[in-house]
C-alpha cells in the first residue's frame, strides 16, 4: 500500500514539474508580453507601436555600434516602435548553422555570410520581405548583393555589406612594385627573400576558385523558390580547368607557399597574404607604411596570361519569421533601418565594412579607402557569389591538396575528374528530383527505386511511363522526394484531362485520379502536366 | 671466498651502469617534460604580451603588462567564469553526496535486484552521453532551462546521471571490513551514522577523488554547454565563451586575451590539484584493490 502511494506521489510530482515547465516557457522566451503588445496595437488601428523584446545576432566588433543604431532607431522611427534589444555577438559564419539547429531559439534579427542563405531559406529561418520593402532594397543596393538575397523571385534578406571578397596585401619592403602583376615573379621574390606567399589553397574552396575563375570556368547553381538546388552549370573539369590547376601548381608547389588567409601572417614571416578587408587594420598595424594592397596577379600558362579571379560576396541581415505578424512588421522596419544608407555608412566608418548601398559606394570616403579600392580593382575579375550548394565547399577544397600531390598532367586531370564525379553525385537523388507517388507505389515518397521517378529529358521536361493497376482509388501526384507538395497535380493537367476524374472539393490534395487502369505517360514541363494513354 | 674478492668489482660495475641508465632516463624525462610544458609556458607568456593582440611568430613578449587581464575583466569573461564556477561547485557537492550514498548502499545493503540494477547501470554506461544531446536540449528548452537560464540546466545535466559513477568508490568501500559496520550497529549507530563517522573518515582519498572529478567535468565541458547556452552570452561557461573569440573575425583582436583567459581558467584547477594530489593518486588506485 505504502509503495503504491509513493509511486503515485512520485508520478504526481513529475506531472507537476512538467506542468510548471509548460506555463513558464512562454514567459521565459518573452513571447507573452510581445503578443499582448501586438494585439493591443492591432485593435487600436493596425499600428506597429509597442515595445518589443528581441535578440539581435551580429559580429562581435559590431555589437556596440548596433546597440547605438538601435537606440537611434527607437528615437527616430515614426511608427512608435520601441525595440528592447539584447545584442549577442555571434559570428556571421556560425549564424546560419545556429539558426538551422533551433530556429525558435535563434536571434530575431541575425547577420550571416551569404553562403548560408539557401540553407536558411530551406529551414524557414528567413521572413520574406514585403513588396514595398523589397523594391526599396533592390533599388538602393548593388545588384550582385540583391541577387544573393533572392530565392526564386522573392527577396529574403537585407544587404549588409558588399565586401566579402579577397585581394592581395604585400610587404613593400620585400616585393618590388613592378612585380605585383605577375604570379611567377611574386613567387620568385618570396623564394628569394625566404618569405611566405600566403594564400589558403589547401583548405578553402573560396580562395582556390580564384584560379578557375581566371581561365573562365564557372560553377553556377540555381535554386527554386524554396531554396532547393535544381541544377548546376559547372565547368571546372574542362581544358580551361586544366590550365587553372597548372597555374595553381606554380604557387602551391613552391616551398614558400603557406596555406593561410590570416593577415597576421605578416608578423610571422609572410611577404604576401591574400585576404579581405576584414584584415585591413591588423595588417596596417604590422606593416605600417610598408603595407601595399593590390588586385590579384596574373599567371602564365602556354604563353597566355590569365588574371586571377575571385569571389565577390556579401553579408546579409535576416529577420526570423515570427508568430506575431505585428512584431514581424516591426522587425522588418528595424532591419530596413539597420541596413539603410546611413547605417551602412556608419559601419564603414567604424569598422571599414564595405557598403552594399549604391549611394554609399559612390561616396568619396569609400572610394578613397585603400582596401576597398583594391577590392574595386579586383572586381572586374571577380564573380558574384550567387547561391552555391553547401557541399560544394567541401568537394572543391580538396582540389588544392590533389594538385599539390599530382606529379604530372594526368595527376592534375585526375584531381578534376574526382571533383566532377562528386558534383554529379550531389544530383543523383536529391530534393530536386520528381517522383510520381500514389496508389501504384503505396504513396512512398521516400522511394529509392527508379521505377516511379520522372526522367529529365534534354528539353528540360520530366516524364514517366507507368502502369496504373486497378484499384478503388487510382490517384497520386508528382512530388519532390520526402515532400508532400501539391502543386503538381490535377489542377495542372492541361492535356489528357479526359483521362482523369474531376473530384472537385473531394480532392483537397490536388491528386491526379485516373478514370481507368492502364499504361500512361505523364510529363511535367515546369508548369503543366500532360497525360497520354498508351 | 672468491665472492668477497669479486663483489666490489661487480658492485662498481652495477653502480656505474645504474648511474648511466639513470642519466639517460633523466635526460629523456627532462626532454619530455619540456615538450609537455612548452604550450603552457607559451600561453602564459602570450597572456602578458601588450604590443599586439594577434598571433605572432615569436614567444617572448616585447612589451610586458597586464592589459589582457584588464580587458578580460571588462569583457563578459567574469560572468562566464562565475557561471562555470557555480556549475562546478554545485556539481562537486551534489555529485559527491549522490555518488557516496550510492556506493555505500550498493556496497553494504543487500536488497532485491541489487545485482540487476548494477548490471543495468553498467550497460547504460556503455552508451555515450552525447547520444542524448538532442533530446536533452529539447527537454531543457521546454522547461525553460536553456540560453539565459543555462546554468541550472547544465547543473541538472551533470548531476542527473552521477549515480552511475559509483564503481571506484564502491570498490573501495568493499575493502573496508564489514565487521566495523556490524560493531557500530551493535552499539546502536544508524546506517547514516556509520557512513558519516566510520566509512567516510576511512576513505578520505576516495571522497577527495570524487570531489575532484565532479568539479573537473563541468569545468572543462564544451559540447553540452555550447548547445544549452545556445549563443546566449548570459548562459555561457568559459569554454564556450572563449571559443567564440577564436572566430576569424575576432582572433586578430582577442588572441592574447584568449591566452590570459586560459591562464585564469587553469588557476583554480592547478591549486586544487597541488593541494589534493596525494589523495588523488590514492583515490584512483584505491578502488582497484578489490572490485
Amino acid at each position: 500500500m505504502k509503495r503504491i502511494l509513493a509511486l503515485l506521489l512520485t508520478a504526481l510530482m513529475v506531472f507537476a514539474l512538467a506542468a510548471c515547465g509548460g506555463t513558464n516557457d512562454p514567459k521565459d522566451t518573452g513571447k507573452t508580453p510581445d503578443t499582448k503588445a501586438g494585439d493591443d496595437t492591432q485593435q487600436s488601428g493596425g499600428e506597429l507601436a509597442g515595445t518589443y523584446d528581441i535578440v539581435v545576432w551580429v559580429a562581435e566588433n559590431a555589437v556596440e555600434l548596433t546597440k547605438t543604431q538601435i537606440a537611434k532607431f527607437n528615437e527616430t522611427n515614426t511608427d512608435g516602435i520601441k525595440i528592447n534589444a539584447t545584442v549577442e555577438p555571434v559570428s556571421e559564419a556560425d549564424a546560419g548553422t545556429n539558426m538551422v539547429t533551433d530556429v525558435e531559439a535563434g536571434g530575431d534579427i541575425f547577420c550571416f555570410a551569404q553562403d548560408q542563405f539557401a540553407r536558411l531559406v530551406l529551414a524557414n529561418a528567413l521572413a520574406k520581405l514585403g513588396t514595398n520593402a523589397a523594391s526599396i532594397v533592390k533599388e538602393a543596393n548593388a545588384a550582385g548583393v540583391v541577387a544573393a538575397a533572392t530565392a526564386g523571385d522573392e527577396l529574403y534578406a537585407y544587404p549588409l555589406t558588399a565586401d566579402n571578397g579577397y585581394f592581395m596585401y604585400y610587404d613593400k619592403s620585400v616585393i618590388p612594385e613592378a612585380d605585383i602583376d605577375s604570379l611567377e615573379k611574386l613567387v620568385a621574390d618570396c623564394e628569394a627573400a625566404n618569405k611566405y606567399f600566403s594564400m589558403e589553397l589547401n583548405t578553402s574552396a573560396w580562395y582556390l576558385a580564384s584560379f578557375f575563375f581566371a581561365t573562365g570556368c564557372v560553377s553556377e547553381w540555381t535554386t527554386d523558390a524554396d531554396g532547393n538546388f535544381i541544377s548546376v552549370n559547372d565547368t571546372f573539369d574542362s581544358p580551361e580547368g586544366l590550365i587553372a590547376v597548372k597555374g595553381m601548381e606554380k604557387l602551391i608547389k613552391s616551398p614558400m607557399h603557406l596555406s593561410s588567409s590570416k593577415g597576421t601572417e605578416f608578423a610571422s614571416g609572410a611577404a604576401i597574404v591574400v585576404t579581405g578587408t576584414w584584415d585591413y587594420e591588423a595588417v596596417k598595424e604590422i606593416l605600417g607604411d610598408n603595407m601595399g594592397v593590390a588586385d590579384l596577379p596574373s599567371f602564365e600558362v602556354d604563353g597566355k596570361e590569365y588574371h586571377m579571379g575571385s569571389f565577390n560576396g556579401c553579408k546579409l541581415m535576416g529577420v526570423k519569421p515570427q508568430t506575431d505578424a505585428v512584431k514581424q512588421a516591426a522587425l522588418h522596419k528595424l532591419a530596413q533601418y539597420l541596413t539603410g544608407e546611413e547605417c551602412q555608412m556608419e559601419r564603414f566608418e567604424a569598422l571599414s565594412w564595405g557598403p552594399a548601398n549604391l549611394a554609399d559606394q559612390a561616396s568619396e570616403k569609400v572610394q578613397s579607402n585603400p582596401g576597398l579600392a583594391a577590392l574595386l580593382a579586383q572586381s572586374p575579375y571577380s564573380v558574384p557569389q550567387g547561391q552555391i550548394h553547401g557541399s560544394w565547399w567541401d568537394i572543391a577544397k580538396v582540389i588544392g591538396d590533389d594538385v599539390k600531390a599530382a606529379t604530372d598532367e594526368a595527376g592534375l586531370q585526375a584531381a578534376l575528374d574526382n571533383y566532377k564525379a562528386k558534383i554529379e553525385e550531389l544530383f543523383k537523388l536529391d530534393s530536386s528530383a520528381l517522383l510520381f507517388v500514389g496508389a501504384w507505389n503505396d504513396w512512398n515518397n521516400a522511394d529509392d527505386a527508379d521505377t516511379y521517378y520522372l526522367v529529365k529529358a534534354d528539353d528540360g521536361t520530366y516524364s514517366l511511363t507507368l502502369d496504373v493497376p486497378e484499384s478503388d482509388y487510382m490517384g497520386g501526384r508528382i512530388v519532390n522526394p520526402g515532400k508532400w507538395d501539391n502543386d503538381k497535380g490535377f489542377a495542372q493537367v492541361t492535356t489528357g484531362v479526359e483521362l482523369v476524374k474531376d473530384l472537385g472539393d473531394d480532392n483537397p490534395d490536388n491528386n491526379i485520379v485516373f478514370v481507368e487502369a492502364g499504361n500512361y505517360t505523364v510529363t511535367w514541363d515546369g508548369t503543366a502536366v500532360t497525360i497520354v494513354k498508351n | 671466498m672468491n665472492n668477497t674478492v669479486k663483489s666490489p668489482k661487480r658492485h662498481m660495475g652495477l653502480a656505474r651502469s645504474r648511474a648511466i641508465s639513470n642519466t639517460v632516463i633523466h635526460i629523456v624525462l627532462v626532454i619530455i617534460s619540456i615538450i609537455w610544458l612548452i604550450p603552457f609556458v607559451f600561453i602564459l607568456l602570450q597572456s602578458f604580451r601588450c604590443e599586439s593582440a594577434y598571433q605572432v611568430g615569436y614567444v617572448v613578449p616585447q612589451q610586458w603588462g597586464f592589459d589582457n587581464y584588464v580587458s578580460l575583466w571588462n569583457s563578459n569573461f567574469p560572468k562566464w567564469y562565475l557561471n562555470t564556477f557555480i556549475i562546478a561547485l554545485v556539481n562537486a557537492v551534489a555529485q559527491t553526496v549522490i555518488v557516496l550514498c550510492m556506493s555505500y548502499a550498493l556496497s553494504r545493503f543487500r536488497f532485491k535486484l541489487r545485482k540487476a540494477l548494477m548490471r543495468f547501470m553498467l550497460v547504460l554506461g556503455f552508451f555515450p552521453g552525447m547520444l542524448t544531446m538532442i533530446i536533452l536540449y529539447r527537454v531543457l528548452k521546454d522547461i525553460g532551462l536553456t540560453q539565459a537560464h543555462a546554468v541550472p540546466g547544465l547543473i541538472l545535466v551533470y548531476i542527473a546521471s552521477s549515480g552511475m559513477g559509483y564503481y571506484v568508490s564502491k570498490g573501495f568501500f568493499d575493502t573496508l571490513p564489514k565487521s566495523l559496520d556490524e560493531a557500530a550497529r551493535v552499539d546502536g549507530a544508524t546506517r547514516f551514522q556509520i557512513l558519516r563517522k566510520i566509512i567516510l573518515p576511512l576513505s578520505k582519498p576516495i571522497v577527495i577523488y570524487t570531489i575532484l572529478t565532479a568539479f573537473m567535468a563541468p569545468w572543462g565541458d564544451f559540447v553540452f554547454a555550447r548547445y544549452i547556452s545556445f549563443e546566449n552570452s548570459a548562459g555561457m561557461n568559459v569554454a564556450v565563451g572563449m571559443y567564440n573569440w577564436l572566430n576569424l573575425d575576432q582572433i586578430t583582436t582577442k588572441y592574447t586575451m584568449f591566452c590570459a583567459g586560459g591562464v585564469i581558467v587553469a588557476v583554480p584547477v592547478t591549486i586544487l590539484f597541488l593541494c589534493l594530489q596525494k589523495y588523488y593518486v590514492e583515490g584512483v588506485t584505491g578502488g582497484a584493490v578489490k572490485g
